[in-house]
């Protein structure tokens, strides 16, 4: 290896970045975009939940449990038709998501000791609605019980169960702060795949890869050269990510550093390799393009990113183990949330370690080869 | 005039098609991807949260902590997973993705409850996952205040108190439209809506750029062809593919998902037209804009996929989000289409419903293919 060379070549590759300056503009509104929408959109909290009441029981008791899903801060009550009948509409026009019914009678059973039942009605188009508006409504019930009962005095003669909910690691349960430190993991695999082929593939669509193998550059100072630069647009895209989301997310950092370091450092390898297998498959841009497309979406879907590992199914559980993504963001939030060392993260660690070598070694491999036909 | 004006226009489409065929992983993008696609997320995409690995800590052993952590062994929403035999082990079982809650009953429990005393749980929740964990904190409250109150319920009983003070309110949650929340019923509409986004403005992002970096453009421009005429032509095989596209997954969606369609199909079918032609001339904007086939492919990444997929409604509730980026969400059509959608196939709505989606989809369509001739024809006349 000539490092003379290496260092002429990435300074080519700098310039050919320069003459699109709206490319190069894009790669890095693509970590600010990508932080937005993560952070105010996927990140966001369910709150506000349109929602109708229907009090047929018109009493102290209806209007109070109506108040206390008013002032819950997860329901907005925007519309208090006069009979279920009205909901119908309301729901079909995506107007209010979550309706609260209650019947006629209500506050008459509870005052008898009975058990009373209330209505919740969830809009089980949207998932996300259907089993976080059930969840809230339940708690917001149960609270109104445990209230009521203390107010009769009995709770406190009586035994019961004190029971201590206690989140762990997140404890303001804030999705951002898992959120950026997944993103950070997936930026990089996202402008690898498709920045970085592409460059590749270009030269071979304008035929300057044959120009460049007649000149005294080897193929070890060609990827060197070639890959270098992506690679250092990738740190500042990442860096920007865990700036932006300490400094303004307030993202906490409970780890160790190098651990981080160590993740994303095998974590790269494993995308320079995919960027690499995907120009070789690739004859022109578009198709590069395709590829990336094809191969992202499992990739976003199946590495925990966005969708818990935990709640999918087991088969589709197994697919994850084959996507590398996943282990680099579990590396990202263990040691971000969980303040997670190398003992707990070694399985991770070691998963990315063998991605790496296995990829990229036959990436070259095969890069060299094709090269050679 | 016009009859020259369509042989034109069909001549500029032939080649499209041509294009098209001659390049087989084209259409294997176009049209196997998207039923993989499909298969893919219907299967592990679900926010239906249920069946939280729990591991409980028993350092009571009676049959009142017996019977206590039995309620959460019969609840749909936490499955427990095993015992655990030192507190240490919880940090353990978080750390290693094992359980996400983790339930400690400390020593003494069964005799202070005995003694109508109330002793203290620990519930402990895995914050990493704030959405489940969220969820997991609410049912873990309700778990135990039902439970508390069964226990006084019991005691109030045997002491021969008058129980009409105990009276309660009861949850009972409906779930309309699924009430067995399918996740499949959940996803399809919305998800059909963001393939088609995808797969149409990628593909008709890179045709005008290709087109100018192999100089065809200039041989285009010295033809008798004229410019509304080749936004038509270059619009149409992407529209039959994108509208052979939607068939293929609602068709799957419904024979292999077994997904409902309450509503009418004509009217779904000509909101989908719009929708297409909306987001193929978001595509053609993107290529009169781009001025390398990288850029425009990072736009449309920028403007199709990350949108569509986040900020259409399709996952993510819009009502939480900053007012802002609601009104950002407004500016792309998969927003409008995904409440169309969703309408028609699980609400069985119609047009008297869902008119002012299909009103807004239609001017945004008419208006995107006007500015994206505007903007070829100045880019072009320079």
């Amino acid at each position: 290896m000539n490092p003379k060379r290496v260092r002429l070549l990435m300074w080519k590759e700098f310039l050919q970045l320069r003459r699109d300056p709206l490319l190069l503009r894009l790669m890095f509104l693509m970590p600010v975009m990508q932080l937005v929408m993560m952070g105010y959109v996927v990140g966001a909290d369910v709150k506000n939940l349109s929602a109708a009441v229907v009090d047929l029981d018109r009493t102290v008791t209806s209007r109070r449990l109506t108040d206390s899903f008013a002032s819950s801060g997860y329901f907005n009550i925007t519309q208090r038709p006069a009979k279920e009948a009205d909901l119908r509409p309301l729901l079909d026009r995506s107007e209010v998501k979550v309706a609260l019914v209650i019947p006629e009678g209500t506050e008459a059973r509870v005052s008898a000791g009975g058990a009373a039942p209330v209505g919740i009605i969830v809009d089980g188009s949207d998932s996300r609605i259907a089993s976080v508006g059930s969840g809230y409504a339940s708690q917001l019930i149960s609270a109104f019980n445990a209230q009521r009962l203390a107010e009769q005095g009995l709770v406190l003669a009586g035994p019961g169960i004190d029971a201590r909910v206690r989140v762990e690691y997140n404890p303001s349960l804030r999705a951002v702060n898992s959120m950026i430190p997944g993103l950070i993991a997936t930026i990089l695999i996202l402008s690898m795949a498709t920045i970085m082929s592409q460059a590749v593939v270009r030269e071979r669509e304008r035929g300057t890869l044959e120009q460049m193998f007649v000149t005294p550059i080897s193929r070890g100072d060609y990827l060197v050269g070639k890959l270098t630069p992506y690679m250092l647009i990738g740190i500042a895209q990442m860096s920007i990510v865990a700036i932006v989301g300490r400094l303004w997310f307030r993202v906490p950092f409970n780890g160790q550093i190098w651990v981080v370091v160590l993740g994303l450092f095998l974590f790269m390898l494993t995308t320079v390799a995919l960027g690499l297998f995907i120009s070789l498959v690739s004859h022109t841009r578009q198709q590069a393009q395709q590829t990336v497309m094809f191969i992202m979406l499992p990739f976003m879907v199946l590495s925990g990113f966005i969708f818990p590992v935990a709640s999918m199914p087991s088969v589709a559980q197994y697919l994850t183990y084959l996507i590398p993504l996943r282990y680099a963001i579990e590396i990202m939030r263990g040691t971000f949330i969980e303040g997670a060392g190398v003992r707990e993260l070694i399985f991770q660690l070691l998963a990315l370690a063998l991605f790496s070598v296995a990829l990229l070694g036959s990436a070259v491999f095969s890069f060299h080869k094709r090269l050679s036909d | 005039m016009i009859a020259a004006a369509l042989s034109r226009i069909g001549a500029i489409s032939r080649k499209e098609f041509i294009h098209i065929r001659r390049d087989p992983r084209m259409l294997i993008a176009v049209l196997i991807v998207p039923i993989v696609q499909l298969l893919l997320f219907s299967y592990a995409i679900s926010f239906d949260v249920k069946n939280v690995p729990t591991v409980v800590l028993d350092q009571d052993m009676t049959s009142a902590s017996r019977a206590y952590l039995q309620t959460y062994r019969s609840s749909d929403f936490f499955a427990v997973r095993g015992s655990i035999d030192e507190l240490a082990g919880v940090d353990d079982a978080f750390q290693r993705n094992l359980a996400e809650v983790a339930v400690v009953v400390p020593p003494g429990f069964g005799r202070a409850l005995a003694r109508g005393e109330k002793p203290q749980v620990a519930v402990l929740v895995d914050g990493t996952e704030p959405n489940s964990a969220q969820l997991g904190q609410a049912y873990a409250i309700a778990l135990n205040q039902l439970y508390s109150n069964e226990v006084l319920v019991e005691w109030a009983d045997r002491q021969g108190l008058d129980t009409t003070q105990l009276g309660r309110l009861e949850p009972r949650v409906r779930t309309w439209y699924n009430p067995e929340r399918k996740s499949a019923d959940f996803l399809i509409p919305g998800l059909m809506v963001v393939i088609i986004m995808i797969v149409t403005v990628q593909q008709t992002a890179v045709t005008l750029v290709r087109e100018r970096d192999l100089g065809t453009q200039e041989q285009m421009m010295v033809s008798p062809l004229r410019l509304p005429e080749l936004m038509l032509a270059k619009l149409l095989p992407w529209t039959l593919l994108a509208f052979v596209d939607m068939m293929v997954i609602a068709l799957v969606g419904l024979g292999f998902f077994q997904i409902p369609l309450r509503g009418s199909v004509g009217f779904l079918a000509v909101a989908a037209a719009f929708f297409v032609f909306a987001s193929l001339g978001l595509g053609l904007i993107i290529s009169a804009l781009a001025p390398s086939m990288e850029s425009a492919n990072i736009i449309a990444l920028l403007v199709a996929f990350l949108p569509a997929f986040i900020l259409s409604g399709f996952a993510f509730p819009l009502e939480s989000i900053p007012r802002l980026l609601q009104a950002v969400s407004y500016l792309f059509p998969a927003r409008y289409m995904v409440i169309i959608s969703r309408g028609v196939f699980l609400k069985g709505a119609g047009s008297a419903e869902l008119w002012p989606q299909l009103a807004l989809l239609a001017g945004y369509s008419i208006l995107v293919i006007v500015i994206a001739s505007v903007l070829y024809g100045r880019k072009a006349a320079r």
